[in-house]
C-alpha cells in the first residue's frame, strides 16, 4: 500500500505539467501528419511547412494581435491513430487543423472535427472526403475522379493503349483512384483486362506481377503510393513485362526514383505540377525559405496543398476579424482566386478545392522528370 | 473482506471521484484506462488464470469493436442494442476458433492465437462482405442516445467504462470462489494432476476463452464509441502483445499487478507524448529487466501452495 | 506452364530466406525451448548494418566481389555478436526462470532491437543501392530468373548443406544434438553447455545475417519494422517443418514460400498469411510436431 502515495503524488506532477502550458493566450493551430511511419517524409515536410507559415506570421505580428501555436499530432498515416489524434486536438482547443497526408487518415477524423466545429484542411483526394458536405471541411487539393479522367484520356486516346491494367493497394484513397480510372478507362472506350490489389508493404510483387505477364498488357497503371510503386516498377521490368507503367500521384515521390532503381526510366506519373514546376512566384519564394530553414525541399507538392490550405483559413480570419469557426467557414466557402503557392485557391460550397490542373511526366535516365504533356 | 476485494473497492473509489478532478483530456486519459484495464483483466482470465499462452487477444477486442461500429453505420442500430451482440459475436468466434486448437501445447497455442489475430486483420483489411472498411476502418459512429437524448459528454462515456470495469471486476471476484477458479487454480499448478482428479482442462480452457472474449468484445464496443472510428492496425498482434505483456508484468491472476501494467503500459504513453519515439525501446527495456528481476511479475500473487478461497474453509 | 514455373522460382526464393532464417529459430528453440521473438528484428538489424558497411567502406559507390564479400563477412560477423549479447543479457538470466517470462524478455528484446534501429537509421524506409549485385537476368524457356534470385538460391543451399553436415558430421555438432535432447545429461558427459548456447546463437544469428542482407539487396527498400513480418513467417515455416529439426526448418521454409506463391500467384496476395495460418493449424492437427518433428512422449 505504500506505493499509493507515490503514484498519487507523480499524478499530481503530471497534472500540474500538462495543464501549466494552456494557460497563455494564443490562437492554436493543429496539425494533424504521419510524422512518423511509412509516409514519414510526407508528413514531416507538412509540419515543417505549417511551422514554417507560423513562425513567419508570429514574426510580423501574429494574427489579430494573438501570436500563434503550432501542436503536431502524428497519426502515421492510420486512421485510428487518426481518431485520436483529432480528439487530442479538439481537446487542446485548436482552431483549425492541417492534415492529415493520407485520405483514409483525415476522413477518420473529420467527423470529429466537424462535431467540435474545428476546422480541417486536407490533401486527401479521395471523393468520399466531401460526401459528408461538413462545413468545416477544405480539400486544398484535388478529387480523385478529375485526375482518373485526365489520365483516362491520356492512356486511351493520346497513347492508343488498348490493354491495361489497374493495380491498387487496399487503401480508400488508391481504392478510390482504381475505380475512377477503370471506369474512366471504359468510358473512354479502353480496355481494362486486369484489376487487381496489392498488399501495402508486402514488398513481393511478383506473384501478382507473374499473373499479370500472362494477359500481355500495353500498360500497367498504379494507383498506389510510392513505397509500393518503386518496387512494382522494378519488379515488373526483372520479370520481363514490356507494358508501360503509368503512376497516380501518390507515387510522385524521391523515394519512386530510388526504389525503382535503373528501371525507373520510362515510367510515367500523373500528378498536380511538382513544386519545381510551379510557376508561381509565391512558390518560389516559399521553397527557399524552406530550403533554408531545413535544409531540403519539401518533398513533395502535398505539404504545399495544405500550406496553401493554411494560408486561407489565415486569411479568412484576417479578413472576417474573427476566430469564429463558422464565420471563417462561410468565408472559405466564397474564396475566390486567393494567391496560392500551387496557383488561385478557390472553394466551392462543399468544401471542394476547384480548378486544379494536372502534369504528365516522364522520369528520365538521370531520374529528373520531364513534362511531356501539351 | 480479503485484501484483494478492499484494492479493489479502494480502486474503483478513487476512479469513481476521478472525474471531479480532470479536465477533457485528463477524462480522455481516464477512459483509455479503464477501457484498457478490463481489456488486461478478460487476458488475464485466459493466460494468467487458465493459463492458456494466448497471444491473440486484441482480435476478440476488434470483434467487439466492429460488431458496434458495423451495426452502427450500416445497419442504423442504436450504440445500446449493440452492446450485445458486441459481447455474443466475439464469445462465439472465440468458441469456434479455440475449440480445434485449445489442446494444443504452449509455444504452439501461442502462435496459432497469433494466427487467429492475423486472420482477422486480413478479413478486416480485404474488407470481406463490404462491411468492414478495409483498411480505412468505419467512421462517423454515433454516441450513445438514451431517450433521445444524446450522451455526448465524455463524462458519460467515462462512467460507461466505470460501469464495464465494476462489472469485469464482480466476475472475476464471483470466478475466483466458484468450481472455475478451483480447477483453473489446479490446472494451472498442475495440468497433468489436474486430468487425472477428473478436471476436464479443454472445457475449462474453453470456458476461460468465451468469459475473455467477451469482455474484451464489451470493452471494444466501448473504445468504438470512444473515438468514433475504428480501423485494423488498432487490432494489429502488437496490440495483443501489448495484452499479453502486460499480465505477465504485472503479474500473473494478480489484480493490482494487471492494473499497474495496464498503467504503464497505456496509460504513460499517454501522458509523456514527448517520450512516444523512444517509447517502444523503454518499454522492451523494461519488460527484459522486469523479467529478470522479477520473473513472476512487478506485483506477484502471494497465495502459499494453498489458495485463499480453501483457507477459508469454502466447500 | 511458364506462369506456374516462374510462380514456382518465385516460391523458392522467398522459401529459402523463410528457410535461413527458420534456422536460428529452431536451433534456438531445439536447445532452449525458447522462442525467440527478437530473431527477426536482427534480420532487420542485418539489412540496415550491411547497408551503413557498405556505404562506408565502398562509399565511391563501387561494387566488386571483394565488397560484397566484405559487406557479407562484416555483417554477418557484427550480427552475430549482437546475438551473443542478446542471449547473455535478456535471456541466459532467465533460463531457470518460468517460461513465460523469457517469452516476454524475448518480445522486450524485439522491441529494443526494432525501436534502436528506428532511433539509429529513421522511421523513413531506406534503399539499398542497386548496383550491389549486377542486374543480369537469365531466360530459361519461359522463365526469369535474376542474378539475385539465383545467388538467394546458390548460396542459401550452400550454407544449409554445410549446417547440415556440421551438425551430423562434426563433433562439435554432436554435442549440440546432445544439448538439444538432454541439458543435464550433456553437462554431466562434460558438454559445456552455455559454450555450445553461444555457438548456436552465433550459427543463428549469422544465418538470419545473410538472409537479411539478400533482402536488402533483392527487394531494395527496407524498414526498421519489416523484420516482424519475416520473423513470423519464419517461425511458421519452422513450426510446420518440425521446431528443433534442422531439416525441418530447411524443407519448412521452401514449403512456405511455395505455398505463399501459389496462394497469391492463383488466389489472392491479400489472403497469404490468412493461408499461411491456416496450413499451420491443419499440420498441427495432423502432426501436432510438426512435419519433420518427431513423435515426443509426453514427459509428466
Amino acid at each position: 500500500m505504500r506505493i499509493l502515495p507515490r503514484v498519487a503524488a507523480s499524478v499530481a506532477v503530471c497534472a500540474l505539467l500538462v495543464t501549466a502550458g494552456s494557460a497563455a493566450d494564443v490562437i492554436k493551430i493543429g496539425v494533424q501528419a504521419p510524422i512518423t511511419g511509412k509516409y514519414a517524409n510526407e508528413g514531416q515536410s507538412i509540419d515543417n511547412g505549417v511551422r514554417l507559415v507560423i513562425d513567419q506570421l508570429n514574426a510580423k505580428g501574429g494574427l489579430l494581435g494573438k501570436q500563434l501555436e503550432v501542436v503536431s499530432c502524428d497519426d502515421e498515416g492510420k486512421a485510428q491513430k487518426a481518431a485520436i489524434c483529432a480528439r487530442k486536438l479538439v481537446n487542446e482547443g485548436v482552431l483549425a487543423v492541417i492534415g492529415s497526408y493520407t485520405s483514409g487518415a483525415t476522413e477518420a477524423a473529420q467527423t470529429t472535427y466537424f462535431r467540435n466545429k474545428t476546422l480541417q484542411t486536407s490533401d486527401g483526394t479521395s471523393g468520399s472526403l466531401t460526401k459528408q458536405k461538413y462545413w468545416t471541411f477544405f480539400r486544398n487539393s484535388f478529387r480523385n475522379s478529375d485526375q482518373a479522367a485526365f489520365t483516362a484520356t491520356y492512356l486511351v486516346k493520346e497513347k492508343g493503349y488498348k490493354n491495361i491494367v489497374v493495380i491498387s493497394d487496399y487503401s480508400g484513397y488508391s481504392v478510390d483512384l482504381a475505380d475512377s480510372a477503370a471506369k474512366s478507362i471504359k468510358s473512354e472506350g479502353g480496355n481494362v483486362i486486369y484489376q487487381g490489389k496489392i498488399k501495402s508493404g508486402t514488398q513481393n510483387f511478383t506473384a501478382v506481377l507473374t499473373k499479370i505477364k500472362s494477359m500481355n498488357p500495353d500498360a500497367i497503371y498504379f494507383a498506389g503510393y510510392y513505397t509500393d510503386g518503386g518496387l512494382i516498377r522494378a519488379q515488373q521490368q526483372q520479370l520481363g513485362i514490356k507494358a508501360d507503367f503509368i503512376g497516380g500521384d501518390a507515387n510522385d515521390n524521391p523515394d519512386f526514383v530510388k526504389l525503382a532503381g535503373k528501371s525507373a526510366e520510362g515510367t510515367i506519373l500523373v500528378n498536380f505540377p511538382t513544386a519545381e514546376f510551379l510557376p508561381y512566384d509565391a512558390a518560389k519564394i516559399f521553397i527557399k525559405d524552406y530550403t533554408a530553414k531545413y535544409g531540403k525541399a519539401p518533398s513533395s507538392v502535398w505539404a504545399l496543398m495544405n500550406v496553401d490550405g493554411l494560408n486561407a483559413i489565415l486569411h479568412a480570419a484576417k479578413e472576417t476579424k474573427s476566430l469564429d469557426t463558422k464565420t471563417i467557414s462561410n468565408y472559405l466557402h466564397t474564396l475566390r482566386d486567393f494567391p496560392g503557392i500551387t496557383g488561385p485557391v478557390s472553394f466551392r460550397e462543399d468544401g471542394e478545392r476547384i480548378n486544379t490542373k494536372f502534369n504528365i511526366y516522364e522520369i528520365q535516365a538521370n531520374g529528373k522528370y520531364k513534362i511531356i504533356n501539351k | 473482506m480479503n485484501k484483494t476485494s478492499m484494492i479493489s473497492l479502494g480502486f474503483l473509489v478513487v476512479m469513481g471521484v476521478f472525474p471531479f478532478f480532470a479536465d477533457s483530456a485528463w477524462l480522455a486519459v481516464g477512459i483509455t484506462f479503464l477501457v484498457f484495464s478490463v481489456v488486461a483483466f478478460s487476458q488475464d482470465i485466459i493466460l494468467g488464470r487458465a493459463g492458456a499462452f494466448h497471444m491473440g487477444h486484441a482480435a476478440f477486442f476488434g470483434l467487439g469493436a466492429y460488431t458496434t461500429a458495423i451495426l452502427n453505420t450500416q445497419y442504423g442500430w442504436p450504440i445500446l442494442a449493440t452492446w450485445a451482440p458486441a459481447v455474443i459475436i466475439p464469445v462465439a468466434v472465440a468458441l469456434i476458433t479455440t475449440a480445434p486448437i485449445i489442446h494444443l501445447r504452449g509455444d504452439y497455442l501461442l502462435v496459432t492465437t497469433i494466427g487467429i489475430n492475423i486472420i482477422f486483420l486480413q478479413v478486416l483489411e480485404n474488407n470481406l462482405f463490404g462491411i468492414t472498411g478495409g483498411p480505412n476502418g468505419i467512421f462517423g459512429i454515433d454516441v450513445v442516445t438514451v431517450f433521445g437524448f444524446e450522451l455526448f459528454d465524455q463524462i458519460y462515456m467515462y462512467y460507461m467504462a466505470f460501469i464495464l470495469l465494476g462489472i469485469t471486476l464482480f466476475i472475476m471476484r464471483t470466478l475466483d470462489g466458484s468450481k472455475f477458479g478451483r480447477a483453473m487454480f489446479y490446472i494451472n499448478k498442475d495440468d497433468v494432476a489436474a486430468q487425472s482428479m477428473g478436471i476436464d482442462i479443454r472445457y475449462y480452457k474453453l470456458y476461460a476463452f468465451a468469459i475473455g472474449a467477451g469482455l474484451a468484445g464489451a470493452a471494444g464496443s466501448m473504445f468504438v464509441v470512444q473515438y468514433s472510428a475504428v480501423s485494423p492496425e488498432a487490432f494489429d498482434v502488437m496490440q495483443s502483445i501489448m495484452f499479453f505483456t502486460i499480465v505477465l508484468v504485472g503479474g500473473s491472476a494478480s489484480l493490482p499487478g494487471v492494473l499497474l501494467g495496464t498503467f504503464v503500459m497505456f496509460v504513460l504513453p499517454e501522458i509523456f507524448r514527448e517520450f512516444e519515439t523512444a517509447r517502444y525501446l523503454v518499454f522492451g527495456l523494461a519488460m527484459i529487466l522486469t523479467m529478470i528481476l522479477r520473473p513472476r511479475g512487478i506485483w506477484p500473487v502471494k497465495f502459499g501452495n494453498i489458495p485463499a478461497f480453501l483457507k477459508k474453509g469454502k466447500k | 506452364m511458364d506462369i506456374f514455373l516462374q510462380q514456382i522460382v518465385n516460391g523458392l526464393t522467398i522459401g529459402s530466406l523463410y528457410a535461413l532464417v527458420a534456422l536460428g529459430y529452431t536451433m534456438v528453440y531445439g536447445v532452449m525451448k525458447l522462442i525467440n521473438f527478437a530473431h527477426g528484428d536482427l534480420v532487420a538489424l542485418s539489412a540496415f548494418a550491411g547497408l551503413t558497411i557498405y556505404t562506408s567502406i565502398f562509399a565511391d559507390g563501387g561494387t566488386s566481389i571483394v565488397a560484397v564479400i566484405t559487406v557479407f563477412m562484416f555483417t554477418a560477423a557484427v550480427i552475430a555478436v549482437v546475438g551473443v549479447l542478446l542471449e547473455r543479457l535478456a535471456y541466459r538470466p532467465l533460463r531457470t526462470a518460468p517460461r513465460l517470462s523469457a517469452v516476454v524478455s524475448a518480445l522486450g528484446a524485439g522491441l529494443v532491437i526494432q525501436n534502436a534501429i528506428m532511433l539509429i537509421w529513421g522511421p523513413n524506409m531506406k534503399i539499398f543501392p542497386s548496383h550491389l549485385f549486377p542486374s543480369d537476368i537469365y531466360h530459361f524457356g519461359g522463365i526469369v530468373i535474376t542474378f539475385t534470385q539465383l545467388m538467394i538460391l546458390i548460396f542459401s543451399s550452400v550454407l544449409m548443406i554445410a549446417l547440415y553436415l556440421f551438425i551430423n558430421k562434426t563433433k562439435m555438432g554432436t554435442a549440440i544434438r546432445a544439448v538439444a535432447i538432454d541439458q543435464d545429461a550433456a553437462k554431466l558427459m562434460g558438454i559445456n553447455v552455455n559454450k555450445i548456447i553461444m555457438i548456436i546463437f552465433i550459427i543463428g544469428s549469422g544465418l538470419g545475417a545473410v538472409a537479411g542482407l539478400f533482402i536488402g539487396i533483392y527487394y531494395r527498400g527496407i524498414t526498421f519494422d519489416m523484420g516482424w513480418m519475416y520473423g513470423l513467417n519464419a517461425f511458421v515455416a519452422a513450426i510446420i517443418g518440425g521446431i528443433g529439426n534442422i531439416p525441418g526448418a530447411m524443407f519448412g521454409g521452401l514449403i512456405l514460400g511455395l505455398f505463399n506463391a501459389l496462394i497469391s500467384g492463383y488466389i489472392s496476395s491479400a489472403w497469404a498469411e490468412t493461408f499461411t495460418f491456416m496450413l499451420l493449424i491443419v499440420v498441427l492437427i495432423f502432426r501436432p510436431t510438426g512435419i519433420l518433428g518427431e513423435k515426443v512422449a509426453e514427459k509428466v
